[in-house]
């Protein structure tokens, strides 16, 4: 076994973090900037905000599962260093994204 | 309930899920991969950081769509609205990628890599470590939003 490489759910649901984190808040943008897509939120829960979790768990999920079937020992070779850092770096721009569009918004 | 007590249930779960992530990021740095008490220690803290982001994640969402409507209104009518409009907005989208950490931590752990590759213990110090930066600044957070209540209530100025 290469211990390098990271496991197929490790990789798989890490890669799915980062991914949705940033997703995430690139819908926080585009749901206060359209009206119609809040609107679309809100009726579809009752809540834009519990909307917006579900999404964000559900895509988490998926995309967890979708990754962990196409990653065969040759495709999730990726390094735990590389994947630690990807999160930091999504988990960073996600909260500047967030933070930085209430500040000057 | 008293919808007082579940506010205060929503930040108790968080302080207990970052006291785990401590616990969880000591056991990690401690291990040798051989005591097999520690990796059960290991476990069970991942898993208890997951719980407890949840509960909080659950609790604190209720009370926000049930009762944060009146205290808003008093936040955005009072001298410091940005407790709102900026730290209140950002907290609660914020709380999503802390949420899915805490959701990863014992799906990582569960690759049982971190026993034998010091790089996949290091991925697990980070995730323990984003959990406590970012429950620390969710705290925070929710500190300046009641301020921003009590600051409205007694209508005091800037």
């Amino acid at each position: 076994m290469n211990m390098n490489a990271v496991d197929k759910n490790t990789f798989a649901f890490g890669w799915s973090l980062a991914i949705v984190s940033i997703l995430s808040s690139l819908l926080v943008v585009l749901k206060e900037r359209s009206e119609p897509v809040m609107g679309l939120m809100k009726a579809a829960t009752g809540h834009h905000w519990i909307t917006h979790g579900l999404i964000v768990l559900l895509l988490f999920l998926l995309l967890g599962f979708v990754l962990g079937n196409v990653a065969r020992p040759g495709l999730s070779r990726t390094g735990h260093n590389t994947l630690t850092s990807v999160i930091v770096v999504s988990v960073f721009f996600s909260g500047l994204i967030i933070a930085g569009f209430f500040l000057f918004s | 309930m008293n919808k007082e007590i579940i506010l205060m249930l929503h930040p108790t779960f968080g302080v207990l899920a970052m006291l785990a992530a401590v616990w969880l990021f000591v056991e990690v740095v401690n291990t040798d991969g051989v005591n097999l008490r520690n990796q059960q220690r290991i476990k069970f803290s991942s898993m208890t950081v997951a719980i407890l982001i949840w509960l909080s994640y659950l609790i604190g969402g209720y009370w926000y769509v049930e009762f944060y409507a009146p205290d808003k209104a008093i936040i955005k009518a009072g001298p410091w609205p940005f407790a709102h409009s900026f730290v209140m907005e950002t907290k609660e989208h914020l709380f999503f990628v802390l949420l899915l950490i805490a959701t990863y931590l014992p799906i990582a752990v569960a690759g049982k890599q971190w026993i034998a590759d010091r790089s996949a213990r290091t991925l697990l110090l980070t995730l323990a470590a984003l959990v406590v930066l970012l429950g620390l600044a969710m705290e925070g957070s929710g500190a300046i939003v009641g301020l921003g209540v009590k600051m409205g209530l007694l209508g005091k100025s800037t």
